[in-house]
């Protein structure tokens, strides 16, 4: 067998469609980590001047108001809450000029609980006006949602020992980036690499059948191997991606795998954190369970169609099919738990977000795992019961 | 050893092999001889299991049968088929493809060295074979069956591309292999070649392997049987019949006459020389029938 993976594994390292897909990724990082990422503008950003400019204003209104009983409940109201809110920017702004990144960090959590509490309970007051684009219905949500994961992850730079600065703050750090990249398209991207990768794995065979066809290996294995060989191979994408984490670490530090990531819990409809190294590694673990779905999907079509356009046809299907059915808080009415599509953004399952967005506790790393994990033990055993059929041919 | 049982296959009704039954021992080297389309690589095909018998059965040393995929790989790490030169993959190298077969096949890895020296490959085995000669390709896939090494080798075409010299190489490594007690079967056009080395010649028509032996009984004995006549012309023949009108005459489509003379004496064969001196034939040879005439006795029949 490690003879066959001897021949599957240089013949994928030299097909020439492997080869582009792997410059395109390099290509894509190194594009991403030099143009993209510098124009990285996150909403919950450290702006010294937005926060001056806000505490000045309120504290002048505070310096200036008079309540009295013919004062507008709103007034009383604005009276009432912007003293304590007043003194977390004061920290902020105190800490932010003294470089004293932890005060900081521990006001700017206080600010952002506040903030929220403040801002959901009363429908006077808006979240961060960048939340509010044009048809977003739920914009007060996604800027409550925002705000606790702020508070909760600047919480965690309070707790934790890991160095702090404004590239800390801001997320802009390598791991701090690929903790985004991860939350967003990072892991279509992967898999969408991985089924390019596998769409020809069998099929090829068929321009050198008489050098392959009297292997003594049965096809069972020679399917096994072929799998290896383009797990390894989908793996190995992370290597070009990584050029480009390089790049930004070198520009804006490479971050620390202690750093927080804050994980909603549905149920209690709270966050706490985990490390950035956990989170990585959940992840990592989620697109391998992902990797061997989409391989011995693409396997299973491969030898019953034997036709590649079939493969690709079949993982697209599986890649958009989430997309077809997806609308915001449909898990409160429907079991998405149990369609394998829901968890193909690994990143915002291990962090509760997809959890948020359709409204539901169900769907969650363990869930992923198993429902994954089961779609695989069957396309393998139907894979392995058409292989041992007398008849059949690999290719 | 090797039977084919009733072997049976139909391509769109036609019968492509009709209940073919034969069994080829070890240390044999056996030819195959059929013009193009006649069904010897749907023979090998089969004994390999690539194509599925309509009818019959390949049986390997009495007792494996292609009736699993267990027993398939049982039978394909004691049954090869040289691969196809086109077939190699252009990026890697001749040794590359050497040692993938060595190890598919656990052989012993000594057998790679000695066989690139004993092709003269040395120069180019380490050079991707996508810039090989078709000689140098048709070598690789030959040398590669060779260190697999297995009981049983089936080799289409093998000199295919190949220019005298190593005909001749290839040919001795044969004889040798057959030596170590290989079942070699080998499917060619090079009949000259062939007949100097294969033990049993089949011929293949209409789906039927038949012995060379069958249509020209005695060819595989070392004693005269035939005068072969070129450029003997009809009146000649004529004159020929009227003065020997016992001996049988045969003029083959590649204006060849044979002559038999099974069975003749010094004196009768004398009698038929000194005809075809007085007739001004000068190019004849005493001997036996060729695999080439019986070849075209046999397929160009006009």
């Amino acid at each position: 067998m490690r003879a066959y993976f001897k021949i599957e594994f240089l013949q994928f390292m030299s097909n020439k469609k492997n080869i582009a897909i792997y410059v395109i990724l390099l290509f894509f990082s190194c594009y991403y980590a030099l143009k993209t990422a510098p124009e990285y503008d996150p909403i919950e950003k450290v702006d010294e001047y937005e926060i001056e400019a806000r505490y000045l204003t309120r504290e002048e209104f505070l310096n200036n108001v008079v309540i009295n009983n013919w004062t507008h409940p709103l007034t009383v109201f604005a009276a009432t809450i912007y003293p304590q809110w007043n003194e977390y920017d004061k920290k902020r702004l105190d800490a932010i000029r003294q470089h004293n990144m932890k005060e900081y960090a521990e006001s700017t959590s206080k600010w952002y609980s506040y903030a929220d509490e403040m801002t959901l309970k009363n429908g006077y007051l808006y979240y961060n006006p960048r939340y509010y684009t044009y048809e977003n219905t739920y914009a007060t949500w996604d800027g409550h949602y925002a705000y606790l994961y702020s508070a909760s992850r600047y919480e965690g730079y309070t707790e934790g020992e890991s160095d702090l600065s404004i590239n800390v703050f801001e997320e802009r750090t390598a791991l701090q980036t690929l903790q985004r990249l991860l939350h967003s398209y990072l892991p279509l991207i992967l898999i969408v690499s991985c089924m390019f990768f596998t769409v020809d794995v069998v099929l090829k065979d068929r321009r050198n059948t008489t050098l392959l066809q009297g292997l003594p290996l049965s096809d069972w294995r020679k399917l096994l191997v072929k799998g290896g060989v383009s797990l390894l191979g989908s793996l190995l994408a992370i290597i070009p991606l990584s050029v480009g984490l390089f790049i930004i670490g070198a520009r804006n530090g490479l971050g620390d795998f202690e750093l927080p990531v804050p994980i909603y819990l549905a149920s209690e409809k709270l966050f706490s954190n985990i490390t950035i190294g956990q989170y990585v590694m959940q992840n990592l673990l989620f697109i391998v369970f992902w990797f061997l779905f989409f391989i011995s999907l693409i396997l299973l079509v491969s030898i019953v169609i034997k036709n590649e356009f079939a493969n690709l046809l079949v993982g697209s299907v599986f890649v958009i099919a989430e997309f077809m059915y997806y609308a915001r808080g449909i898990g409160a009415i429907r079991d998405v738990h149990w369609y394998p599509t829901s968890y193909i953004q690994t990143g915002q399952i291990i962090a509760g977000y997809r959890n948020f967005l359709y409204s539901t506790d169900a769907l969650t790393f363990g869930t992923g795992l198993f429902v994954i994990g089961l779609c695989v033990c069957v396309f393998l055993f139907i894979m392995f019961l058409i292989s041992r059929r007398r008849k059949f041919r690999l290719f | 050893m090797i039977e084919l049982k009733n072997i049976g296959v139909q391509f769109s009704g036609r019968d492509i092999l009709k209940d073919v039954s034969v069994m080829f021992h070890p240390g044999e080297i056996i030819g195959l001889v059929a013009p193009n389309g006649t069904g010897k690589s749907t023979l090998m095909n089969v004994i390999m299991n690539y194509i599925n018998p309509n009818n019959g059965k390949v049986i390997l040393n009495n007792t494996l049968e292609y009736t699993n995929k267990k027993n398939e790989v049982k039978i394909h790490q004691l049954v090869s088929m040289m691969p196809d030169q086109s077939d190699l993959y252009n990026q890697i190298s001749g040794k590359e493809h050497l040692k993938i077969y060595s190890s598919m096949w656990s052989s012993n890895t000594k057998l790679i060295d000695y066989t690139i020296k004993e092709l003269g490959m040395t120069s180019y085995i380490n050079k991707p074979t996508g810039t090989y000669s078709l000689g140098m390709r048709q070598r690789l896939c030959f040398a590669m069956q060779i260190v697999s090494d297995t009981q049983v080798m089936l080799m289409d075409e093998v000199m295919n591309g190949l220019d005298p010299t190593h005909v001749e190489l290839i040919s001795q490594i044969l004889v040798k292999k057959k030596s170590e007690g290989k079942t070699i079967i080998v499917a060619s056009h090079l009949l000259e070649n062939l007949e100097k080395y294969a033990d049993r010649i089949f011929f293949m028509k209409n789906g039927e392997l038949i012995l060379i032996n069958e249509l020209s009984p005695g060819f595989e004995q070392r004693e005269i049987t035939t005068v072969r006549v070129i450029g003997m012309l009809n009146n000649i023949k004529e004159n020929f019949t009227k003065v020997f009108p016992e001996t049988n005459v045969k003029v083959l489509p590649n204006d060849i006459t044979l002559i038999d003379v099974r069975g003749y004496d010094s004196r009768e064969l004398g009698h038929i020389v000194e005809f075809l001196k007085e007739n001004q034939l000068i190019e004849f040879s005493v001997g036996k029938v060729t695999l080439n005439d019986l070849y075209s006795m046999y397929y160009q029949e006009v």
